[in-house]
């Protein structure tokens, strides 16, 4: 077989932090290939690049015999020589015909006079949701396809121009938002074109699928190749082995290593019962003082339901809370701000940034009265604060009043932080506290919020990452179904562990699909 | 070693934090600090050499740097200097009201039209119609915030319904009889060289200034407009503020209308948007001036100056009518062509 997409010696830097590193990529002609890798491993840098979203530094990248200097290459490039992406977020139209959704992308057919000849329009897409064994109708909206058939579609769409198995097809985190059994459908439709020819790289984190459909196997950490597998059938746990390895190890280690301090967890700060509402079905939950309970479970398990109810941003429709014995059901977070309550949400640019403002002010947003003085805000000592929050936390920038914006990922997320433990909240709610945040902050962080938590805040941490929940926490639930469906500690608690606790229910039937859980705040 | 993706079983990266901003940490180029001095002052600079310029200026030197002149042009600027501060204070948070100028406007009619048909003194009369501001702004403001409608289409619907109201009070016609003299007097008179009216501008500015500021009223304001998600989660009262912002909007306005009466000393039958345009393009020439990329009191000022001496100079030196409103379009475009550039620059913007 002959090698349908060859990248060699990508490399790739954001300002200080180097994000690929010599990056290899062989894809062969009909394979199905997995492009792996934790969170920060690189993967997601690599598919933009071959995207077209930014260009490398550095490296080649060829495509069907076609070969670029990685800084020249372009999204078109890439698209007149054979790849075609499909994204987690599929770029479709939920309100407009599945015919439209075609038709949105390659052009609409036309007749003189630009008239737009829907009998062609619509023939020609019932003969593509054939092919691609959709059972739809053309003129049936988007939206009112299972979350499986519309990924097809997307799919479909994509490669709706190609006459033989000529293109390459890039699925970017195909199922990251599905259900088991929707992925499973999914991947099962994926592996029948493959069988015929169709050359895929399929980039996920879900173990178990990518088994089942890859031939071939890259594996990034750190920005570095960390193995590559050719027409092999590894096992989950040497995959888990090259994706985890030594080095991100013995990071975790280090700080796992700081430990709960002794009594952790006596006087009990948070109580959740019978919480519902959204994804939720019945929550039980209590968190001590000094301890950090991870919070784990599929995309719309409701993790970050759970956490922005507990910072008034749901409403439950059942269930309770209190706070250090007294009743929680702020309706706004501005009364669970002032209840001790800080809530560090995972969409950092939308929901916890001010881009444009000083880092001063983002730091300062939490307390603004604090410097009112009644003449005026006393801005010197608001900068000598900033300053001194800005060496604490360790944050890497040009000064208090460099913009927010200016800043890295890692050093961004350190702000937020700083943020909202200056008030020494009673109970810190983190919600993807590392995510886009580089290895050496990723630990910087981790240090921060252990002893955040050692001075007697109880820590709620909800991540998809399992590695992080096992090495942050002293405690993990893992939600399944609205509810708190295990309970892992001590010794048991290991990435491994999590990622088969998570992932086993292939019950989890009536799992909610992803968008339910970011809607409606309140 | 190294991340900067998004975690891959989530929502798509937020832009903000996309890589595909590698700008992160922008090396700041050499001599940057005077070039961000150059940038603060660049138009009180070119302000005063447009002032230089019309005082040597053949056509304009005779009457250009008199102080007759400098008395008419403060005394003239100062009711769209007071509606640009009230214009502001939305922009700050992030929204628009176009029905400041038809607020002023309606207040200037009803308090002509209280004290020359009701008699009513003119206390009563000034405070009844900076309360109809009030109650306009607060109306605006609910419309916005707890309805969340546009604010763009909001107030241009309730700008155009107080045109018509005011139709419908004056029967087209202008109101003169029966304004204090008081009033009028008031806003024809000097005090220290400057017309009095000038000194309602100078104190209301200080005020628009401090809370805008110097409190944390006007420090949550700009985090609004900043982001007004992130805003409410880190427990900032977003709709209260916004809805206070609509009603100082409402009240200055209110006041506007009163100067506006004093000044003419008859309340036409007219909306109010040839008030409106030059203030909002003094607020947005100001966004470009001392506080670079947001809207602030000193520089709106700035800018208010700006195009009341161009125009001004323009005149006197034998420029027709039509130089006046195709300056203010200009200045208007290029300042918002300027912000959009400078908050772009600043990076809270990609592509």
């Amino acid at each position: 077989m002959t090698d349908a997409l060859a990248v060699r010696g990508l490399c790739m830097r954001f300002a200080a932090t180097v994000a690929l590193d010599h990056v290899d990529l062989t894809v062969r002609a009909g394979s199905v290939h997995a492009l792996l890798g934790g969170n920060g491993s690189g993967k997601s840098t690599a598919v933009k690049i071959l995207a077209g979203v930014f260009p490398a530094d550095d490296g080649t990248i060829e495509v069907k015999g076609e070969s670029w200097g990685a800084e020249h290459y372009t999204a078109r490039k890439g698209r007149d020589a054979g790849l075609r992406f499909v994204h987690q977020d599929l770029g479709v139209f939920d309100q407009l015909s599945i015919a439209e959704n075609f038709a949105l992308d390659a052009g609409y057919p036309t007749a003189p006079g630009a008239r737009i000849r829907w009998a062609a329009l619509r023939r020609r897409v019932a003969g593509l949701l054939a092919t691609y064994e959709i059972d739809a109708d053309p003129d049936a909206p988007l939206g009112s396809l299972r979350p499986a058939e519309r990924t097809m579609v997307a799919i479909a769409r994509a490669l709706q121009d190609q006459e033989g198995d000529e293109l390459i097809l890039v699925l970017d985190e195909p199922t990251a938002s599905l259900a088991q059994h929707e992925s499973a459908i999914l991947l099962e439709a994926v592996r029948r074109r493959a069988d015929r020819g169709q050359t895929v790289v399929l980039v996920s984190h879900r173990m178990p699928e990518v088994l089942a459909v890859a031939n071939d196997f890259t594996v990034l950490r750190d920005g570095r190749n960390a193995g590559t597998l050719r027409a092999a059938s590894p096992t989950e746990d040497e995959l888990i082995a090259l994706m985890t390895g030594k080095e991100l190890g013995r990071t975790m280690v280090a700080t796992a290593a700081a430990g709960p301090v002794d009594g952790a967890g006596t006087r009990e700060v948070l109580r959740v019962s019978g919480l519902a509402g959204g994804p939720l079905r019945g929550v039980d939950l209590s968190v001590g003082a000094g301890e950090i309970v991870g919070v784990a479970g599929l995309v719309g398990s409701g993790r970050t339901t759970l956490l922005k109810t507990l910072f008034g941003q749901h409403v439950p429709v059942a269930g309770s809370a209190t706070l250090d014995g007294a009743p929680h059901a702020s309706r706004s977070a501005a009364r669970a701000v002032a209840k001790g309550v800080a809530y560090v949400p995972e969409d950092r640019g939308g929901e916890a940034a001010f881009a444009d403002l000083t880092v001063r002010d983002n730091l300062s947003a939490s307390v603004f009265g604090r410097y009112f003085k009644g003449w005026g805000m006393a801005y010197g000592r608001e900068r000598q604060d900033a300053r001194r929050l800005i060496d604490e936390h360790a944050v890497r920038v040009a000064g208090t009043e460099a913009t927010f914006a200016s800043m890295s990922g890692g050093n961004q997320q350190k702000v937020i932080l700083a943020r909202w433990l200056r008030r020494s909240p009673r109970l810190l709610l983190l919600d993807e506290p590392t995510q886009g945040v580089d290895v050496m902050s990723r630990a910087e962080i981790y240090r921060t919020i252990r002893d955040t938590a050692s001075g007697g805040c109880a820590v709620v941490v909800a991540s998809s990452d399992f590695v992080e929940l096992a090495a942050l926490c002293d405690r993990v639930v893992v939600l399944k179904d609205g509810r708190i469906a295990r309970q892992i500690s001590g010794a048991d608690l290991t990435a491994d562990l999590l990622t088969a606790a998570v992932q086993s229910s292939g019950d989890s039937g009536n799992e909610v699909a992803s968008g339910e859980e970011k809607g409606n705040s309140a | 070693m190294t991340i900067l993706e998004p975690s891959s079983d989530s929502a798509p990266a937020d832009v903000a934090d996309a890589p595909a901003t590698p700008a992160a940490p922008r090396p700041r180029p050499r001599g940057g600090k005077l070039l961000h001095l150059a940038e603060r002052y660049a138009l009180l600079l070119l302000l005063i050499v447009i002032v230089i310029f019309f005082s040597v200026y053949p056509d304009s030197a005779g009457t250009f740097p008199t102080t007759a002149n400098v008395s008419v042009l403060l005394g003239n600027q100062a009711v769209i200097a007071l509606l640009a501060l009230a214009v502001i204070f939305p922009l700050v948070s992030g929204y628009f009201d176009f029905s400041l100028g038809a607020i002023a406007a309606t207040s200037g009619v009803l308090s002509a039209g209280l004290m020359s048909r009701h008699g009513v003194s003119l206390t009563v009369a000034v405070v009844v119609s900076v309360l109809l501001g009030v109650l306009i702004g607060l109306v605006n403001g609910l419309l916005v915030t707890r309805l969340r409608m546009n604010s763009f289409v909001t107030t241009l619907g309730v700008a155009t319904l107080l045109g018509g109201i005011i139709q419908w009070y004056t029967g087209g016609q202008t109101i003169t009889n029966g304004v204090s003299t008081a009033l009028i007097d008031f806003g024809s008179q000097q005090t220290l060289g400057l017309p009095r009216v000038v000194y309602v501008v100078i104190i209301a500015a200080a005020i628009a200034w401090f809370l805008l500021s110097h409190t944390p009223y006007g420090r949550s304001l700009y985090a609004i407009g900043s982001n007004p998600r992130s805003a409410r989660l880190v427990g900032l009262g977003v709709e209260r503020s916004v809805i206070i912002a609509f009603v100082i909007a409402g009240a200055l306005s209110g006041v506007v209308g009163v100067l506006q009466l004093a000044r003419a000393g008859s309340a036409t039958a007219d909306a109010g948007t040839n008030l409106l345009f030059p203030a909002l393009a003094a607020a947005f020439l100001g966004a470009t001036a001392v506080r670079p990329g947001f809207f602030n009191v000193m520089g709106t000022m700035i800018g208010v100056l700006f195009v009341a001496v161009s125009v001004s100079g323009l005149t006197l030196s034998g420029a027709s009518a039509w130089a006046s409103p195709v300056f203010n379009g200009a200045a208007l475009l290029v300042a918002v062509g300027l912000s959009t550039y400078l908050g772009r620059r600043r990076g809270n913007t990609t592509s």
